[in-house]
């Protein structure tokens, strides 16, 4: 014991000077860093985070010996305003309508965060062409597109018996994708779908998932951001615990960026006692397309703007 | 008479021992690790019952047919068999099919689009080409959820009887119709439906219909769902609305230019 801290009144000072620290530091720190799966939420360090813990997790086994993604999954962020990230002074965080909400981007490849598009082609994605002109196809109650469907609502993991598919089911717009394990050939590159053809492998405990044959008629978010029919979608799901997902996709498209680029974001179970996937009925019950058109005079999509070069 | 009856039981032995060879053959489906009958695989229809699940002759661009309905009638109450005509009168612009709606279930189940079975312990997954449809029929013992729900595709609960597929089906919506030609159910529609493999390359659906506020008592369709074989064949896409989107976007895209 110092002679100092014998004395009440120092005592109290020290104390409260401490106190005082204590206040500050909190206030200093935005908000406490968002957890997932043990990593932080962010993107970026949440997929640098995953890769680490990827390594030493030995996920549950199918019969057949695979991976066991089987369950019901969401994404942490529910939606895409933009996978290049909203500013805090993002204006349409104000929208009375669809006000969108801050977060830090889901790109997290190139280092700059941003969609590597050739010139033309981020005129009219990034808030430009297909956001001002054009309705989102979501809102037309077609897909959400690959792999936007796997930020929107819930979803669920199937692997049925032999090892031959997996079944990815999506609760948004009662969407599913049936992922070819069985090392098929593509088909012919004149068929073009909305969700692409799926053919999937597993590259030690993840699930590569190769799309081609989009027809380019989604977006990748709610700014417009977007692919063309030329595109290849590689996705990556890795278990990382027994809960959360470590998900990435990477976009090549000759036609509208200079490289290649990756997105990544957690999916983390659903554990509700009794969930499942409910039917959303989308265009069954759409009765406010034709009044939005009307009143602000935008387009149907299908790849107008990109179409033909 | 003693030798007609004699040459009735021999024909009634005859009959019997031919349908117990059928019974053999249907006693070795494939089956899963869990000893269940392996559904799993592309199947279609190859029938004309999404235009007309009745006898019908041949009307421009549909193809005359051998209906689905046991007996052929449908015993509808007397409005309802009324209501019946009017939909067959307007089918063309009336059936919610064509507006790119969900065909509801049974229909969903003979569009002439390809579906594929894909089956867990818990779940037999039906996905179908057309409008990208998905059917999950939970096989883990839960029971339907509380209604009313009004489901497009309604709500199925399936459970092994033996090696058939016994599946309930409820919760539906009053929107969708049975075919092209105006049969119709209302939301208290109720499905039993029963899929059997009769060999490797053909299952037996048979589906009875119950709805106390349109036909008078439970009726039956029966059919069979063939295997596609074709190496590599996978499932493609028909999405109807976005279809109907885009010739609607190309006829204002002309007119705009």
């Amino acid at each position: 014991m110092s002679e100092v801290s014998d004395v009440p009144g120092v005592r109290f000072g020290i104390a409260a000077a401490l106190a005082v620290l204590i206040v500050i530091r909190v206030a200093a720190q935005e908000k406490p860093a968002e957890m997932v799966g043990g990593c932080p939420a962010e993107p970026l360090a949440f997929h640098a985070c995953a890769l680490q813990k990827a390594r030493t997790f030995n996920p549950p086994r199918t019969p057949g010996g695979k991976p066991d993604l089987q369950g019901y999954w969401r994404s942490r962020l529910t939606q895409a305003f933009s996978v290049e990230g909203v500013p805090a002074d993002e204006p349409l965080i104000h929208d009375p309508i669809m006000p969108w909400e801050a977060a830090p981007p889901e790109v997290i490849d190139p280092a700059d965060r941003k969609i590597p598009y050739q010139p033309w082609a981020a005129a009219i994605g990034r808030r430009g062409v297909n956001f001002t002109q054009y309705v989102d196809p979501r809102t037309t109650c077609s897909t959400a597109g690959i792999p936007r469907l796997a930020l929107q609502d819930a979803n669920q993991i199937l692997q049925p018996w032999g090892d031959q598919y997996v079944l990815w089911a999506f609760e948004d717009h009662h969407n599913q994708r049936v992922i070819a394990m069985d090392g098929r050939p593509p088909v012919g590159p004149a068929i073009k779908t909305w969700n692409g053809l799926a053919r999937g492998r597993w590259e030690g405990n993840t699930l590569v998932i190769e799309t081609t044959n989009l027809n380019g008629y989604n977006w990748i978010d709610d700014a417009g951001n977007f692919y063309t029919d030329a595109v290849r979608v590689t996705e990556r799901l890795t278990l990382i615990d027994p809960d959360t997902i470590d998900f990435t996709a990477t976009f090549e498209d000759p036609k509208a960026y200079t490289r290649p680029w990756t997105v990544a974001w957690a999916l983390v179970r659903a554990k509700e006692p009794g969930f499942e996937l409910l039917e959303e009925a989308c265009r069954e019950g759409e009765r406010s397309l034709d009044r939005i058109r009307e009143t602000t005079g935008m387009k149907f999509y299908f790849g107008e703007p990109w179409r033909g070069r | 008479m003693r030798s007609g009856l004699i040459i009735s039981v021999v024909a009634l032995i005859v009959l019997s021992a031919g349908r117990g060879a059928a019974t053999a053959q249907t006693v070795m489906p494939p089956r899963t690790p869990d000893g269940k009958p392996n559904l799993q695989g592309i199947w279609q229809a190859v029938n004309t019952a999404a235009w007309d699940i009745q006898d019908h002759a041949a009307r421009l661009g549909v193809p005359a047919g051998q209906g689905v309905v046991e007996g052929n009638e449908i015993p509808y109450q007397p409005s309802a068999a009324a209501k019946k005509r009017e939909n067959f009168a307007n089918r063309l612009t009336a059936d919610p099919e064509t507006m790119g709606y969900l065909p509801g279930v049974p229909r969903i189940m003979y569009m002439p689009f390809p579906f594929q079975i894909l089956q867990t312990p818990t779940h037999v997954a039906m996905v179908f080409e057309y409008d990208r449809a998905l059917r999950t029929i939970y096989t883990n013992g839960t029971p339907h959820p509380m209604g009313p729900i009004n489901w497009w595709l309604g709500d199925s609960r399936g459970r092994w009887d033996g090696d058939t597929l016994v599946v309930d089906v409820v919760h539906f919506t009053d929107q969708t119709w049975l075919d092209r030609a105006g049969n119709f159910h209302s939301d208290a529609l109720h499905l039993v439906e029963h899929y059997a493999l009769i060999g490797p390359d053909h299952l037996r659906y048979e589906v009875t219909v119950e709805d106390p506020q349109v036909f008078t008592r439970p009726w039956k369709m029966s059919m069979l769902l063939y295997r596609r074989k074709e190496p590599d064949l996978r499932l493609l896409e028909y999405d109807p609305g976005q279809l109907l989107f885009e010739a609607q976007a190309e006829r204002e895209r002309v007119k705009a230019n």
